[in-house]
């Protein structure tokens, strides 16, 4: 029994550690994100209008909007209050985004992500997918193993 | 669960709201409605003879808009490089240098040159006022003997 019992410790000071790791991670891309869009809303507005998926008077409310999400939800993570709601933010941006890259993939579009800004960044395709399923993956395990905070 | 999604709610609200918040203030302010997109009209070229005076007396932004190659081969002096095709990549670099009414004069090379046009295009879309083209502009800028100059963007 104390064996079982000594393992279940280690097991769960591995899951702890892979739990604060992730919430770096992922908390510091969403910070990244948003901070590097708050830095040019116009082009980022521009990037949102090439995806074609919303009314056009619209984008710019959302380019002044969400680049500031992405940064508070990413903060929480990083800083460790509020992680399972953080995480949640996270979850539901990450599936907003993966609709969002699906359709420009099935469209055959051929437009700049506009995920962190644009420098260097090549055309939207399944790597961007890829990335953006880790990031949603990750989201959800945070999610489930953190404990509602008081 | 419960108190989850409140708290989810509020950093979306919140969010939000800071977003709303910082525009207000933010020298890189947008409109909070899009404005309509800008039409491209005839009037919208620069006659050679305008844009030298331009270029020599004010404070105009003369962009090339083509490739990076073509534009490190040869422009128009002082003019920085924003290749229509890789737009917002380029477009970073010139940003800060620009407010919404600044004298731009786009170019690429050829009567029917498509590039000019396309950057003009976007730059409208993005705001910008007094953005014209100039037809044909490195042919017939270099044949005048206006100032050239090679090299990649500084």
């Amino acid at each position: 029994m104390a064996y079982g019992r000594a393992a279940d410790t280690d097991g769960n000071a591995t899951v702890k550690r892979i739990n604060f790791l992730l919430r770096l991670a992922v908390g510091g891309v969403f910070v990244y994100a948003g901070a590097m869009k708050i830095l040019h809303p116009q082009l980022f507005a521009h990037e949102i209008d090439q995806y074609g998926l919303l009314p056009h008077a619209g984008i710019n409310l959302l380019a002044i909007t969400l680049p500031w999400v992405e940064l508070a939800a990413g903060l929480v993570l990083v800083l460790g209050v509020w992680v399972r709601a953080g995480a949640l933010v996270v979850t539901g941006l990450s599936i907003v985004f993966l609709l969002a890259i699906i359709s420009v993939l099935a469209r055959g579009l051929k437009i700049k992500c506009g995920c962190f800004g644009t420098v260097g960044e090549s055309f939207i395709g399944p790597w961007n997918l890829v990335l953006d399923i880790l990031l949603l993956a990750a989201a959800v395990w945070i999610c489930r193993g953190a404990k509602e905070e008081k | 669960m419960r108190r989850t999604i409140q708290r989810a709610l509020i950093i979306v609200v919140a969010g939000a709201a800071l977003g709303l918040l910082a525009n207000k203030v933010s020298p890189r302010a947008i409109p909070y409605i899009t404005p309509p997109k800008p039409k491209a009209a005839a009037s919208d070229t620069i006659t050679l003879e305008e844009a030298t005076q331009l270029w020599q007396t004010g404070p105009a932004f003369f962009i090339d808009a083509r490739p990076p190659a073509q534009y490190a081969a040869g422009h128009i002096a002082n003019a920085f490089n924003v290749p229509a095709e890789d737009f917002a990549t380029h477009y970073r670099a010139v940003a800060p240098m620009l407010t919404p009414d600044s004298q731009i004069v786009a170019y690429c090379d050829g009567m029917d040159c498509e590039l000019s046009h396309q950057l003009a295009g976007k730059l409208r879309e993005l705001g910008y006022k007094n953005v014209r083209i100039l037809i044909n502009g490195w042919t017939s800028w270099r044949t005048a003997g206006l100032p050239t100059q090679t090299g990649t963007q500084p």
